[in-house]
């Protein structure tokens, strides 16, 4: 009985083992080594560390442009705030960028918008993982 | 084939075991295990300290660090919130305008009672803290509610600790009525849970990184947290109540915090309470 | 306005690779930065959980192990790197913020800070 089980363990093991790491995998472990704008292969294709938000920044710096994704990351922030993980300092960099908006500073406008929104990806990520990883610390 | 067969049963086999293990923890409401869980924290904080008394953790951080505990013992000799605990009773005494008191709202006269709450109440369907009643009380006699954080609801709150001192804390989880158990359960959840953006939860500082330096500070052990409310915190220069202090903890983890006694803090409130159970109301406190 | 900024930058860039004193002073800042970074309270706030035998670090903590020792640690200083990035990956309990993951730092913060810490 022992040996089936640890031919189970082995058997529902091997898959992890064989599959290559997730996209999500390699991408944050080249950002976490290399930083921005670094370029890395996944899969036979290649790929930049650029945080989605950071490419959605790198538009034209435009009035059109800055107000569009400012009002995705307050759309975003409302999604983190509603499952109450919202962060500290998102409100306030929302605040700042509308400010740059207003004064012409369209580029600057532009990249806290992007920090915006993805500070509150990262809160509703968070969420997610609490859901089913928060017992982890719970002293037995 | 026989192999397969094998194969899938050992397969059943672990997946059932893994079930068990799941069971065995009590992280959903089937499961989770009140009793069980308060046992294990004190398990928990008497292997990290063995020198220290259970019943000495209603002292908070000064249960677990000797060397700052001197210094509070002299604080605790003239005690701040002295003054602040005869200005409660003088307005908890005080008639409302129909004539009634707060003593018209409290079992006993309000006397005496701190050690049962926050308790669950069936009717309402919700978890009831001391000022949230402190506050009905008014409304149910046309007095407008006070401000939450600090001010006259700190210093009726802290009157009314004061005279439960040393009765042992009695948090009560009724078995008939099943939301109890989720209200803990979400208390638990939220104090286990990582957030903020600076990924904190609140087990990180006050279970596994108690008595720990951050900078010059030692965080407290979660045992006996709540015992001591409110508080009377040299920072603050004043009495403050529970969820002044959630908030400002909440803040600490770079969250928006939520709005006092809303319904995630009371469940908290509720799961630490629980948690001090046979411990003693020692409120208010002084605290650095 | 734009173009004087963009020629005082190019001009920057041009003095920081011919002239080898410049590059020297990049390195200074870049180090400067990441001490910063290292002790203030609301960028990395590194001192709150971690020693390191600098003069200006008092009143360190000691949540996480003491800064030393970091070539013989880390021989690999983009796995050091990757570790203030985000700590969780290796420990999902750690009590470290994710500095990267989670934008608390902005990447040339990081990259300072590894150069400030790797000198210990």
């Amino acid at each position: 009985m022992k040996k089936i089980i640890t031919i189970a363990a082995v058997l529902a093991l091997a898959p992890t083992f064989a599959s290559a790491e997730s996209f999500q995998e390699a991408f944050e472990s080249n950002r976490a080594m290399y930083g921005k704008n670094h370029t890395f292969e996944w899969n036979g294709k290649n790929f930049s560390t650029n945080h989605e938000e950071e490419v959605e920044a790198a538009v034209a710096a435009t009035k059109e442009n800055a107000l569009d994704l400012i009002a995705k990351a307050k759309a975003k922030n409302k999604e983190a705030a509603k499952l109450g993980f919202e962060w500290k300092l998102t409100g306030g960099i929302l605040k700042d960028a509308q400010k740059a908006a207003d004064a012409g500073e369209y580029r600057k406008a532009l990249d806290l918008a992007a920090q915006a929104k993805y500070h509150s990806r990262m809160g509703i990520q968070q969420h997610a993982y609490a859901q089913s990883n928060w017992h982890l610390s719970v002293p037995q | 084939m026989k192999i397969i067969k094998k194969l899938a049963l050992g397969l059943g086999v672990a997946a059932a075991a893994q079930m068990t293990q799941a069971a065995d923890s009590g992280f959903d409401l089937a499961t989770v295990n009140p009793e069980a869980d308060r046992v294990a924290l004190q398990n928990y904080f008497e292997s990290r300290f063995p020198q220290s008394e259970i019943s000495d953790y209603v002292n908070g951080i000064y249960a677990v660090d000797a060397s700052s505990r001197e210094q509070w013992e002299e604080l605790e000799e003239f005690p701040p919130y002295e003054f602040a605990v005869e200005e409660g009773e003088t307005l908890f005494n005080t008639p409302f305008a129909n004539g009634k008191g707060y003593a018209d709202c409290f079992e006993n006269g309000g006397v005496g009672i701190r050690q049962n709450y926050p308790y669950w109440n069936k009717e309402a369907g919700t978890v009831k803290t001391l000022e949230m009643e402190i506050n009905e009380c008014r409304e149910a006699n046309g007095e407008k509610p006070l401000k939450w954080a600090k001010g006259d609801i700190a210093k009726i709150s802290a009157y009314m600790a004061w005279t439960s001192r040393d009765k042992p804390i009695n948090i009560e989880i009724p078995s008939d009525d099943p939301r109890a158990k989720a209200a803990y359960l979400d208390g638990k959840k939220f104090f286990y849970a990582k957030r903020g953006q600076l990924n904190l939860s609140c087990a990180n500082c006050h279970v596994q990184g108690a008595n720990i330096r951050i900078r010059a500070d030692l965080p407290s052990p979660q045992l006996g947290h709540t015992s001591h409310f409110p508080v009377f915190r040299s920072k603050w220069g004043e009495l403050g109540t529970l969820h002044r202090r959630y908030k400002g903890c909440h803040k600490d983890s770079r969250s928006k915090p939520l709005s006092h006694q809303v319904e995630v803090y009371r469940n908290l409130e509720f799961f630490q309470s629980y948690m001090n159970n046979g411990l003693v109301v020692n409120g208010p406190g002084a605290r650095k | 306005m734009r173009k004087l900024t963009t020629s005082i930058c190019a001009a920057g860039l041009l003095a920081m690779v011919t002239a080898a004193p410049a590059v020297a002073g990049a390195k200074e800042d870049q180090l400067a930065l990441g001490k910063a970074v290292y002790l203030n309270k609301s960028r990395g706030n590194c001192v709150s959980c971690h020693a390191i035998s600098d003069p200006d670090a008092t009143q360190a903590g000691n949540q996480g192990p003491p800064i030393l020792s970091m070539k013989m640690r880390f021989p690999d200083k983009r796995k050091l790197r990757a570790q203030i990035w985000d700590a969780t990956k290796n420990n999902p309990l750690t009590i470290m913020p994710p500095l990267g993951k989670h934008w608390i730092l902005s990447e040339e913060e990081i990259d300072a800070v590894v150069e400030y810490v790797y000198q210990f």
